[in-house]
């Protein structure tokens, strides 16, 4: 096991620049996630550090050895791949072994038949049936070992795969959005799962996926990039709660964060439809937006900074999403409530909606968040008090 | 007028509809039956026909035929020119087949390996295949030609060089070179060199088409799992992959193997070859069912292509479903 580091990467195919210029550092040990939308180079970037893609510059290191130039077979990672890219001619149990035979066995001791009067051959043999059994075991497939991948169904197939992966020892597990061809409730199941093997491995996994909330749920780390670039690197609670981009924003959380264009005056005050925010900005941008997660709304009177109509209604039980258009505003605002406040939110109903200033996300014209924000409605202040999310 | 009701009902009885499952059976029937008349017509009466000429003694023109019983079949394997016509059909099957299946996977796996220029090998490798073998064989025969030959002037450049280390033109600078299509050694090589220059191109097509479905991410696995030369990636995904295709091969090469006719029939219309070396089953029918007009001679060599045929369609059948479908 080890960890890995990534400086600079940056990738071309022909004219188009998929990566550009990515950094990061993952700790022995550690769960990252990379997620973004689809083709934002997130499996070209696995594929680049799995070796089975030439970066076009930059620098790969695994456990503190450069690896660019090294080919993928000497690199001892392990690959969980989209489609699982199981072996159809071979057994679950030859599938699971093909990785140590190919280590540990010579060309003329894989041979069939021959392969067994081989001499020193009994001891590697028996080796090799025991980590299947092991592997197999860890997962839960030892009653599928004698099947063929075309007689399993896609969640025992993706546990083979993972098998298969894991039957050695490698420095780290590359996992390319291993759960989208799984059905919405056996993804869920297989998520905890996967969570559960990284904690008993203790290994270093690298997991790409378009889900945010794989990503969420999983990671020690979340990269989340965009257009070949990550835009943020972080702990989980930290993308959702201080991104530092507005796209970040925007893709993670379900439902999508709320963007309200805001005004703002010559003196850096800020105003939402003519009302004051009693926030101030120390710089001047062209243009402000404040981001609003769902659960940041709350329902209240007639002393509300929005007014609206509810429009549509999203009920999963345990939470309501409303979905609320505020005249003025070009999108519908989302409210995440409480079932209890069914009655309120009433389809057609007339709502308030307010919201702390203070905990609103800001971001400038060109998306990046805007930090030194000053909290006017409490006076008098000291600086340091009011500059929110002071930690980067 | 309770009465009518009585007397009527036997009536009723008799006159019920048909139950709905066998006018379905009926309606069935009636709607395969062009298809299926057809068939027997076109496909299957032929075969029996031919099967019951194999017991007489059968000539086109006579009124009459006696019946001979096994007599066909039985010279079939006691006479010595049968004796030579399965060994012709034998060394032809057994040198083009495996020849031209291997020339075939090993251009198609080289031209799947290119970049560019594909659809050209491919064209190039494919030609032989669209030409007429009859006209073919005609610029062979010229090729071959003993003493104009473009082939025999080629290996007589080679006299007083190097390559009369060559036995083959140590001995024709010494004396002369082969006669090719008029030498009872070579004839049959010959005839098998053409069979497979005219073939592998089309069984290099279906492996390309087979080469397209095998799943590019197993190359990627491949390689994770520490596959690291082409041959040992070959071994472990493209062979395997194509292994449908590979019986498909084999087969229809086999069958058409066994139906080589049309050289042996430019290059000797007079007899299959120097010393009937060349006597391939196709020429025997031929010659007995249709030169000699030995109707029942030739339905026996017939029905005994088709049982090799058959054979060959039951093993690929069953190898299909057995072992190469996952």
């Amino acid at each position: 096991m080890a960890g890995l580091s990534i400086t600079n990467i940056t990738k071309r195919f022909g004219d188009t620049e998929v990566l550009k210029g990515v950094s990061l550092d993952i700790a022995d040990g550690e769960f990252i996630s990379l997620v973004g939308p689809s083709g934002c180079g997130k499996s070209t970037l696995l594929r680049i550090i799995a070796g089975l893609e030439d970066q076009s510059t930059g620098e790969i290191k695994l456990a503190g050895n450069d690896v660019s130039g090294v080919r993928a077979a000497d690199r001892n990672l392990s690959m969980v791949f989209q489609s699982y890219a199981l072996y159809p001619h071979l057994s679950v149990a030859d599938n699971i072994a093909v990785p140590l035979r190919m280590r540990q066995q010579k060309a003329l001791q894989r041979l069939p038949m021959i392969g067994r009067f081989v001499p020193g051959q009994r001891q590697i043999r028996h080796q090799i049936t025991r980590d299947i059994r092991n592997a197999a075991d860890m997962l839960e497939i030892a009653p599928l070992l004698e099947r063929k991948p075309g007689q399993l169904s896609g969640g025992q197939r993706q546990r083979v795969a993972l098998a298969r992966a894991l039957v050695r020892d490698p420095a780290a597990f590359l996992l390319d959005e291993p759960l989208s061809n799984l059905d919405a409730k056996l993804r869920v199941q297989t998520r905890v799962e996967i969570a559960q093997l990284h904690r008993k491995l203790g290994a270093t996994f690298v997991y790409v996926t378009h889900d945010q909330v794989e990503a969420m749920t999983m990671s020690s780390r979340i990269a989340v990039m965009m257009g070949g670039r990550i835009l943020q690197c972080a702990e989980p609670d930290t993308v959702y709660h201080d991104p530092e981009d507005i796209q970040v924003a925007e893709f993670i959380g379900s439902p999508k964060i709320n963007i309200l264009p805001v005004d703002q005056n010559a003196t850096g005050a800020l105003g939402l439809l003519g009302q004051a925010l009693h926030l101030q900005v120390e710089q001047k941008c062209q243009s402000v937006r404040i981001g609003l997660r769902p659960e940041m709304l709350r329902l209240s009177g007639e002393q509300s900074l929005l007014t609206g109509t509810v429009e549509h209604l999203e009920n999963l039980g345990a939470e309501l999403f409303a979905q609320i258009a505020v005249p003025g505003l070009e999108n519908r605002l989302v409210l995440r409530c409480d079932p209890s406040q069914r009655a309120a939110v009433r389809l057609g109903a007339t709502v308030g909606l307010d919201f702390t200033p203070a905990q609103a996300l800001l971001f400038d014209q060109d998306g990046t968040r805007i930090r030194r924000v000053h909290d006017t409605s409490r006076r008098p202040v000291s600086t340091a008090e009011v500059v929110q999310h002071g930690r980067t | 007028m309770g009465a009518p009701d009585i007397t009527l009902q036997p009536l009723t009885k008799d006159t019920r509809p048909v139950p709905a499952t066998v006018q379905e059976r009926r309606a069935a029937w009636l709607l395969t039956a062009p298809a299926l008349s057809l068939m027997v017509l076109i496909l299957l009466l032929p075969v029996v026909v031919a099967a019951i000429l194999s017991f007489t003694d059968y000539a086109l023109g006579n009124d009459t035929f006696r019946w001979v019983g096994w007599k066909n079949y039985s010279h079939l394997f006691t006479r010595r020119t049968y004796e030579k016509m399965f060994l012709a059909t034998f060394t032809y099957v057994v040198t083009v087949v495996p020849i031209s299946v291997g020339l075939g996977l090993g251009a198609a796996l080289l031209i799947n390996s290119l970049g560019r220029f594909r659809e050209i090998y491919k064209t190039i490798y494919f030609l032989p295949v669209m030409a007429t073998l009859l006209a073919m064989s005609i610029a062979w025969e010229f090729m071959l030609h003993p003493s104009i030959g473009m082939i025999n002037r080629t290996l007589e450049l080679g006299c007083g060089t190097l390559f009369e280390a060559i036995p083959l033109i140590r001995e024709g600078c010494a004396d002369r070179f082969p006669v090719w299509l008029g030498d009872k050694r070579y004839a049959i090589w010959v005839i098998s060199f053409i069979g497979i220059w005219q073939g592998f191109g089309f069984n290099m097509v279906l492996y390309l088409a087979g080469l397209t479905s095998v799943h590019r991410e197993l190359y990627n696995a491949a390689e994770m799992d520490g596959a690291k030369s082409a041959w040992e990636q070959f071994r472990l995904v493209t062979w395997p992959a194509l292994g449908p295709t590979t019986v498909f091969v084999v087969t229809i090469s086999c069958i058409r193997a066994f139906q080589v006719f049309d050289t042996i029939e430019a290059f000797w219309p007079q007899g299959g070859g120097p010393n009937k070396s060349t006597y391939v089953m196709m020429f025997a029918i031929f010659e007995k069912g249709v030169q000699q007009n030995l109707i029942g001679i030739g339905s026996a060599i017939t029905m005994l292509f088709l049982v090799f045929v058959m054979l060959l369609t039951i093993v690929q059948c069953w190898l299909v479903e057995r072992k190469v479908h996952y």
